[in-house]
């Protein structure tokens, strides 16, 4: 009798799978245009009311105020930059949770957890189109706001551009945890409104943090994100920096394997136990 | 005018052609959304009923037999007014169904789609005192019959329990006695045993009998052969939109009484087998059913004679891998006459 | 027995519709309390969302608090927190009453309750109508809510009268509504009209001033704010609030939410007239 051979799980395997998953989601988003014109016109809704208020702050178009926080007066490049940022943020963040929640909801994810391609691969490579889609829709957004409400990087964008890399690999680390968290509970909406409001009010995407309420500082500086924000726009828009631009990029290297481990660890104990209870086809 | 419960003149019903989708199937995907952008098409239409003629007689249970697809529940929502025919008329208890759409809602108790019709998140008690309300029961009233209602339902120590606790058989209860608050002289009845386990659907089949002698007239549609045989006094046959029969169970079996039924039961089947039977003379129908999983396939042949056509059946059998298990001649059934009419089998 | 049944049909009258009509409300009412995941919303929504906007604020005023003058000039606020909190809670009662009106029929037929209720010989707008009565009250928890949690934390007090503004919220109410109303009934024969929803929502946030004087916008899009029934309230509730506005100050923005209100009332109940017929024809009602 003939044996099949059982598939091998090297590594050539795993990428063209990782490939595979990403290339159907990336078919799957363009199917509907209209996401793609919401995700660029979205945040730019939500900022145009910043965008007047801090005309009701200015005299003679210069925000004095914003710039004796930041050291900048253009608050809408701050801004526009954080937002940009927040969409690479939310992506990773939620992305993973919320993919899960759809093929829960959909009834595929017993079938796609059949397959012998690791849990996590199978999480990352849901992720991995939708950042290349972020990368698009932000780009476009920052041209179309660009051309509304002004929009002037004048430092080095290389550098500023791998900064933000360790920060985006840590934030998958809260991704597998936050993923964790929405197989225990089978809900995800309400947890990801109202934690990424927090998110972005505290790491500070639309506001220096030393703006904040004193008492709430400290929860600012908690947040791995908060460095990072910090340091791209040090690094691109020559902002004052809460500390030196390179013991912010050591905290986010620190962070990152901190929070690659941490959120690996969780997400596996957690199947585990999903699998004792078997409650992975339920909803 | 002649004083019919329900009265139905070649009514047609079209809609809209949705791609993809012969019926009422669930449009899952978003697609609509790229509407925005695509052209419009002429619209092609899609004919679900196609002239269907009704007399439904004041205390009689007339059945509306027919194939999922074949118009039954079109039919049923042109008569409670949901539905708006494309050409034809109807009456309900003498009003028009298009001009007097608020008197035929008043005239008419009905049960679509069962367990969904009903709120969940409400206890049985509170959707029937809800449902009284909608149908213009005064209160002290209403009290009185929701009571007699939960009791009759048998759902009296259950009644303050939200309705997702319910079975489905205790759900489609709920909404049988939703129909009957208002104590209306007629109640259309689709599909009341849809999903119910036997037991379950014996209970709502006596309970229709009931009803009957109570004086409510009753229409009801399903594709369960024996449920249409049992309950009604007359059957319309209805199938691709037309009503092609009318006449009692008794009726329409004796139509097809020349003809006998020999059903055999046999293994390996093949297609070849169906074309060298059918060539045989006096041979009119043919349909086949598979037994479970496993090789066993039932063959209903209609013959004119079957003393003449038994030895050529066996004779075609024999060979080539196929067995002959049983065989016996048996009187034609609601089924037989369906499929005497259409040539096809009720449940494919 | 036959004569029996046939004698007793129903009588339609005024008194039995509008029984119909708070028995919707009360079903209403009691399905809402048996979600019990509201009572998060009503809690945090009313304290995050305006806290954006209010932080972004705090730093546009600068440690020292100059730009702070500056925005009390132009605006002629006495408290900028209750300046935008008003403006956000406007933006937020509209983007509810889209989805929870607008999407009352919607859930039901999704359930499969829209035809049971079709079926009966109620006046069919009743089911828009009941659904409106708890949402309003939930929306009055809502903002009471707003109200008492910035008062507490952060200490807003508005100078001007408390029935003033609520006079300008009434005011409001036919036109939020009216715009439910008709959305709820396009949502029933227009399937994925979520997209709807987000440019309602995308006018008031960009148009309507909700954390900025209009008179900042450019001419052309002044000249859109002013068909945005919105801005009138949001401008009405600061004037109340801000500078103790009587009715005859606050009657530039009153009467105009009062006619906007009427418009989008009769919009609201000819799209229903509409959407009801064509789902007769259509079938649209039992599909889902």
């Amino acid at each position: 009798m003939e044996i099949i051979p059982l598939s091998q799980p090297t590594l050539r395997n795993q990428l063209r799978a990782l490939y595979v998953i990403a290339r159907k989601d990336w078919k799957v988003f363009w199917r509907y245009p209209l996401n793609a014109v919401s995700n660029i016109f979205q945040p730019i809704i939500w900022i145009t009311p910043v965008y007047f208020m801090g005309k009701a702050f200015s005299t003679n178009g210069q925000a004095l105020g914003f710039a004796a926080y930041s050291g900048t007066s253009d608050y809408m490049s701050f801004i526009l930059l954080g937002t940009v940022l927040t969409n690479f943020i939310l992506t990773v963040f939620w992305g993973m949770g919320y993919a899960l929640k759809n093929d829960m909801d959909a009834g595929v994810l017993e079938s796609n957890w059949l397959t012998p391609v690791p849990r996590l691969l199978i999480l990352v490579g849901r992720t991995l189109s939708s950042l290349l889609v972020t990368a698009i829709t932000s780009a476009i957004m920052l041209l179309i706001a660009g051309a509304l409400f002004g929009f002037q990087p004048t430092g080095n964008t290389l550098a500023a551009f791998l900064t933000a890399i360790p920060m985006l690999i840590g934030l998958y680390g809260f991704g597998f945890a936050f993923a964790a968290a929405v197989l225990l509970m089978r809900e995800a909406n309400t947890l990801v409104d109202v934690s990424s409001f927090l998110v972005q009010g505290f790491s500070g995407t639309n506001f220096p943090v030393k703006s904040l309420p004193t008492w709430l500082i400290p929860i600012a500086l908690i947040l791995p994100l908060t460095y990072g924000l910090d340091a791209v726009r040090g690094l691109l828009l020559k902002s004052e920096t809460l500390l030196p631009i390179p013991v912010e990029i050591g905290i986010l290297i620190v962070f990152m394997f901190g929070m690659l481990w941490f959120g690996a660890w969780v997400f596996q104990r957690v199947e585990r136990r999903v699998r004792t209870l078997g409650t992975l086809g339920q909803h | 005018m002649a004083d019919f419960a329900i009265e139905a003149k070649q009514l047609i019903k079209k809609f809209p052609a949705r791609p993809g989708t012969g019926d009422k199937g669930a449009d899952a995907s978003p697609a609509p959304r790229r509407r925005l952008f695509a052209k419009k098409k002429p619209k092609a239409m899609f004919t679900a009923v196609n002239g269907v003629d009704l007399q439904i007689e004041r205390g009689e249970i007339f059945g509306l037999l027919g194939p999922n697809g074949a118009g039954k529940s079109t039919t049923i929502r042109m008569l409670c007014t949901l539905l708006e025919p494309t050409s034809g008329t109807a009456q309900v208890n003498g009003f028009d169904i298009v001009k007097q759409a608020n008197d035929v809602r008043r005239s008419l108790g009905t049960v679509l789609a069962g367990e969904r019709s009903i709120y969940w998140k409400l206890t049985g008690r509170e959707n029937l005192e809800y449902f009284a309300a909608l149908y213009h029961i005064p209160a002290e009233i209403a009290k009185k019959r929701v009571e007699e209602l939960i009791e009759r339902m048998e759902i009296k120590d259950r009644s303050n329990e939200l309705v997702e606790k319910y079975s489905t058989g205790m759900r489609q209860r709920i909404a049988i006695a939703k129909a009957l608050l208002a104590r209306p002289p007629i109640l259309l009845l689709d599909e009341p045993t849809l999903g119910l386990d036997p037991q379950a659907a014996r209970r709502v089949r006596e309970l229709i009998a009931e009803l009957k002698q109570e004086g409510h007239t009753i229409l009801l549609t399903t594709h369960y052969m024996e449920e249409a045989d049992l309950l009604s006094d007359r059957i319309g046959i209805i199938d691709a939109g037309k009503v092609i029969a009318l006449d009692t169970p008794e009726g329409l079996k004796r139509r097809i009484d020349q003809q006998e039924v020999i059903r055999l039961e046999l293994t390996g089947w093949h297609d070849d087998l169906a074309d060298k039977l059918r060539s045989i003379s006096g041979i009119q129908n043919l349909t086949t059913r598979q037994q479970g999983e496993a090789d066993l396939w039932e063959v209903n042949l209609h013959a004119q004679n079957s003393r003449l056509a038994l030895p050529r059946i066996v004779e075609s059998i024999s060979g080539n891998g196929t067995r002959l298990v049983n065989m016996n001649i048996v009187k034609p059934s609601l089924e037989d006459v369906f499929i005497h009419l259409t040539g096809k089998a009720l449940r494919d | 027995m036959e004569t029996s049944l046939t004698g007793s049909l129903a009588k339609p009258g005024f008194r039995s519709d509008l029984r119909a009509l708070f028995t919707v409300m009360w079903r209403e009412w009691i399905i809402f309390t048996r979600y019990p995941s509201w009572i998060i919303a009503m809690f945090i929504w009313p304290l995050i969302f305006p806290m954006l906007y209010i932080l972004t604020a705090r730093a546009l005023a600068g440690p020292d608090g100059r730009g702070m003058a500056v925005f009390m000039e132009t605006t002629g606020a006495t408290d900028f927190i209750g300046y935008i909190v008003i403006g956000t809670t406007v933006w937020m009662w509209q983007n509810i009453v889209l989805w929870d009106v607008g999407f009352s029929l919607r859930n039901e037929q999704m359930r499969g309750t829209l035809e049971s209720n079709w079926l009966s010989p109620t006046w069919r707008f009743s089911y828009l109508l009941g659904h409106t009565g708890p949402q309003f009250i939930t929306m009055l928890m809502f903002i009471t809510i707003t109200a008492i949690e910035f008062g507490l934390l952060f200490g807003i007090r508005l100078n001007g009268s408390i029935w003033m503004i609520l006079l300008m919220m009434l005011a409001a109410v036919p036109s939020i509504y009216g715009l439910g109303f008709a959305f709820a009934s396009l949502v029933i024969t227009v399937k994925e009209a979520n997209a709807f929803v987000f440019l309602i929502r995308g006018l008031v946030m960009i148009f309507c001033g909700i954390t900025f004087p209009i008179s900042l916008l450019p001419d052309w899009m002044q000249s859109i704010a002013k068909w945005l029934p919105q801005t009138y309230l949001i401008h009405g509730m600061r004037a109340a609030a801000f500078s103790k506005a009587g009715i005859g100050e606050l009657a530039p923005d009153f009467i105009p939410l009062l006619l906007f209100g009427t418009c989008w009332l009769v919009v609201g109940y000819f799209t229903f007239l509409w959407m009801e017929r064509r789902a007769r024809r259509t079938g649209a009602i039992g599909q889902y």
